[in-house]
């Protein structure tokens, strides 16, 4: 104060209270910057840890991680909404199923939607519709590529359009784009089945969910020597070239509410009297107009899309018919199809024949929660089934392997009790390399020919490389066979049906834990039976091309499916083959046969599975192979690995100028898996970042542990901190300034004084 | 005079975290001077030229937008330390001229800050080392997550995509990507 009071005596008193005001200014004005420089550093620190940490989380690990993209202004964040509602109408051997999936868009901008959905494996999709305000645009089949850009042409120029891609024969994806703000949009696909049947029992399956599927790292090249002999081949580095296609964003269940509702309704007319009708994952309500009619929905009314829909109905009389023939007429062809299944022997007047099995059980991560406690237990059935006569050896694989027992050993007490408590022990974890396991299951080392040779699979198929699989199968099988037992609430059904093909084999599938000892038994009857072998069919007027080409053994209760194109419908149709030593014909007169809804459909997506498999045998060359399967499909209308359904409305609809995001729709985790068994720990979310994105619960956290993918285009940090530094330097300096300029006049002050 | 230490230090501080961002900066600027020269003579020999003697990586093409007189050398690879000399081609994609994307990315605050003065229609040019050139003109644009780029890879037209970070004024590093798109117009029009 000695100071100020010696500056009043001075000849300038309003330069002194001026010097006061000014030094007081300057006091605060310090302050204030000290105070927002460190506040500019706390904030910011965080800030860069998170997002970097957040990079480091996804780098190589990641292909495409499991994130919307939001708007930038925290307040309004939000995602498309997806609703899905399924209509099936079950017209005695086939269905047809349409799907309708709503795309909604709350968000203030215009939106480009995809999403990865399964369908069944059998279904051939065949049309698509698209449904803006009161229009509708149906879609047009054309090549794969050439549908692209047709709808890339179309999405640039802001029109509105929808694309249908089938992925693997059971996974599709929908893309829909341009969707404005606040407006919906209805895609609407439609797709032919078989009905399964089975014994007494007829079924279908709606999958929901894309199980999240491992995909192996391309660590590993393999070669493709070429089949000439020369030596010369090319490797091929990636066993899953499309794996950012197949892998949309998984909710974590812990985190997130269900998403993408599901509504479902079954016309179910089967054409002959209905006994019990049940759907053993849903809860369902079930009216029934008629005998021979019902209708089914789910009690519920809608459901999360995170499990598969089974239903399955029985006739009412003792057995179900063991022959049916529908016909269809389409342009100049006419087509055929036929289910027969062939007698059963009784099991006392033929002695079952001595086995090796060979049980795989999949124990990696995808497998957590309910599915390996299924696969347990179906595999303590299996064990407890074996006959003293039997041999046997365990497998079990993740991403590592180990096999029980050095080669297959008789099913005795000692060598049962070991296997057993070595299955009690089995904890699901790691990723899925399945070829290794197939490779050392099909290994037959022990070649005893008097014993027939199973090797019995329970997987939930989560793998991406479904071709190495087979191909694997193919190369390896010899004399064995192959036996897929399906574990879970979502399996990978395509895996399944052609791995049980390829290997000549049988595939059943559990759904739950009270399934596995009915399924078991059935899988048994098979296992235990002879097969009927040594198919053939013959036309006695009609020239006909009948699909399966090879038409495989068929086992114990179960029908054989046989489509085929005729030029007329005249004569008979004659099925001969062996059951067990005895042989075995049926003539069923092609007059008899009923009009029937799809068998041409079905015909097409039989041949073309018979093409995929000829190509993966090595029948075809890819070339023909893909020939063959473009002209089916353009033919038919079919969705195939080569051919999309693509519709454009043509009025455009975004304005131009108006930028569009893509939005890649999240999927549910299939219920009873275990995230952190498929996806690792979750993610820690730093607070700093949650903060900054208000919406973080709507952030989907999924991280996959796929490795780096060279499909998976990541763009890298392009911003440097010189900004940052040199504001933050500059803010320094003038600070130093401020400083120096008060103490420098303080002393002058003092001096003066 | 002790009280005049601390905003000693403190200026001192300051400059040096001036200098430092403003050494970013005149890296580079420097950097792609070098490597102008470096690319005139690897598109003369034909050869891969480094611009120094101990660089690990290399130019690879010259990006050109003549309306706005912007134009960078681009190098191999987006490491750190590339980044820091000049734009860098995303090493999985294509390169300029060829079926599928061609993908660049460079700093927003330094050789790529022209991006924001690219309009739609534009005509960008891409000179290879190989000395063959090639036109697009972009025709969208879009702001996404870095991890979410929805470039398809497996494209199979001639697609080019310049990107950076997202927004320009920003200071601080986010997670928002800048993505300019375009579509091979022409080849060897000019020479």
């Amino acid at each position: 104060m000695d100071n100020y009071d010696a500056v009043d005596s001075n000849e300038h008193p309003w330069l002194g209270r001026l010097i006061v005001v000014g030094l007081f200014l300057l006091a605060q004005g310090i302050a204030v910057m000290l105070v927002a420089f460190v506040a500019l550093l706390v904030s910011f620190e965080p800030g860069w840890s998170a997002t970097t940490e957040q990079a480091s989380l996804l780098q190589p690990r990641d292909a495409r991680s499991g994130t919307l993209l939001l708007k930038e202004d925290g307040a309004t964040i939000e995602a498309i909404r997806l609703g899905i509602d399924i209509d099936v109408t079950v017209s005695g051997p086939t269905l047809r199923a349409r799907v309708t999936q709503v795309f909604r868009n709350p968000t203030k901008d215009w939106v480009e939607a995809t999403y990865v959905y399964p369908l069944p494996t059998g279904g051939a999709v065949d049309t698509l519709k698209m449904v803006v305000g009161d229009r509708v645009i149906v879609g047009d089949i054309k090549e794969r590529q050439q549908a692209r850009v047709i709808y890339e042409e179309a999405r640039r120029a802001g029109q509105k359009a929808a694309l249908t891609e089938q992925e693997r024969p059971n996974i599709f994806t929908n893309s829909v784009a341009n969707i404005g703000p606040g407006e919906t949009v209805l895609v609407q696909i439609e797709y032919q089945e078989p009905v399964q049947q089975s014994a007494n029992e007829y079924s279908l399956r709606l999958p929901l969910v894309v199980g999240p599927r491992y995909n192996p790292a391309p660590i590993v090249q393999s070669v493709d020597f070429r089949n000439d002999g020369s030596g010369w081949g090319a490797t091929t580095s990636d066993p899953v070239p499309d794996r950012n296609r197949i892998s949309p964003p998984v909710l974590d269940p812990a985190r997130n509410a269900p998403v993408n509702p599901t509504s479902i309704t079954v016309r179910l007319k089967a054409g002959f009297a209905l006994g019990e009708v049940k759907s053993p994952h849903h809860n369902v309500k079930i009216e029934s107009p008629d005998s021979t009619t019902r209708i089914v929905t789910l009690s519920d009314g809608i459901v999360p899309a995170d499990r598969d829909f089974e239903l399955t109905w029985k006739p009412a009389a003792e057995k179900a018919p063991s022959v049916g023939l529908f016909r269809e007429h389409v342009g100049d062809a006419d087509y055929l199809l036929a289910f027969v299944t062939p007698p059963t022997t009784e099991q006392a007047t033929q002695k079952p024949l001595p086995r090796e099995v060979v049980f795989v059980i999949d124990n990696s991560g995808s497998m957590g929660g309910t599915s390996i406690v299924q696969a347990k237990a179906s595999l303590t059935y299996a064990l407890a089934r074996l006959q003293p006569t039997d041999h046997f050896n365990v497998i079990r694989f993740d991403d590592t392997m180990d096999v029980l027992f050095p080669t297959s050993v008789p099913a005795d007490g000692t060598h049962v009790r070991e296997a057993t408590s070595f299955v009690d022990a089995l904890q699901a974890r790691g990723g899925t390399e399945m070829v290794p396991a197939m490779r050392a299951a099909l290994t037959d080392k022990l070649g005893d020919t008097s014993m027939v040779r199973q090797v019995v699979f329970l997987t939930d198929g989560a793998i991406g490389n479904e071709q190495q699989l087979f191909e694997t199968i193919t190369a390896m099988r010899g004399r064995s066979r192959v036996f897929m037992v399906g574990i879970g609430s979502a399996p990978n059904t395509y895996l399944m049906t052609r791995a049980a093909e390829l290997g000549r084999g049988a595939f059943t599938h559990i759904g739950s834990v009270e399934q596995v000892e009915e399924r078991m038994r059935g899988l048994f009857a098979k296992l235990e039976n002879p097969a009927v072998t040594g198919l053939s069919v013959r036309f006695s007027e009609a020239k006909a091309d009948v699909t399966p080409a090879i038409i495989p053994d068929v086992y114990r209760d179960e029908p054989l499916v046989l489509a085929a194109k005729l030029d007329k419908l005249a004569g008979s149709i004659e099925i001969k083959g062996r059951v067990g030593d005895r042989p075995w014909s049926v003539t069923l007169p092609l007059q008899s046969a009923a009009e029937g809804k799809g068998p041409s459909k079905l015909w097409a997506k039989r041949k073309i599975g018979d093409a995929e498999v000829a190509r993966t045998i090595r029948e075809l060359t890819p070339e023909q192979a893909d020939k063959a399967i473009l002209a089916l499909a353009l033919d038919h209308q079919i969705v195939t690995r080569l051919t999309s359904l693509v519709a454009v409305d043509k009025t455009p609809s975004r304005p131009e100028g108006e930028p569009l995001r893509l939005s890649e729709l999240p999927i549910n985790l299939p219920a009873g898996w275990d995230f952190e068994k498929v996806f690792g720990e979750r993610p820690q979310v730093p607070d700093q970042l949650r903060e900054r994105h208000a919406d973080a619960r709507n952030q989907p956290t999924a991280r996959r542990p796929t490795p780096a993918s060279p499909d998976a285009i990541r763009l890298p940090k392009t911003a440097t901190s010189a900004e940052l530094k040199m504001i933050a330097g500059l803010v320094l300096i003038v600070l130093a300034l401020v400083l120096f300029v008060f103490n420098r006049r303080q002393t002058l002050l003092t001096d003066a004084a | 005079m002790t009280r005049f230490v601390s905003p000693l230090v403190l200026a001192l501080i300051g400059i040096l975290l001036f200098g430092d961002g403003a050494y970013i900066h005149a890296k580079a600027w420097l950097a792609q001077v070098l490597l102008q020269r470096a690319f005139d003579r690897s598109v003369a020999t034909g050869e891969v030229v480094k611009p120094w003697s101990w660089a690990d990586t290399w130019p690879v093409a010259r990006i050109e937008v003549k309306r706005i007189g912007a134009s960078a050398i681009v190098l191999e690879g987006t490491s750190g330390q590339a980044l820091a000399f000049g734009p860098g081609h995303i090493l999985q994609t294509a390169d300029a001229g060829e079926r599928g994307v061609a993908v660049y990315a460079g700093h927003r605050d330094t050789h790529f800050r022209f991006l924001r003065n690219v309009a739609i229609g534009d005509i960008i040019e891409i000179t290879r080392r190989d000395g063959r050139q090639f036109r697009y003109r972009a025709d969208a644009s879009a702001i996404v997550r870095f991890d979410e780029s929805g470039i398809d890879p497996t494209a199979q037209d001639f697609q080019l995509v310049l990107t950076t970070c997202w927004p320009f004024e920003a200071v601080t590093p986010g997670p928002e990507r800048y993505v300019l798109h375009g579509v091979l117009i022409g080849v060897d029009k000019d020479e």
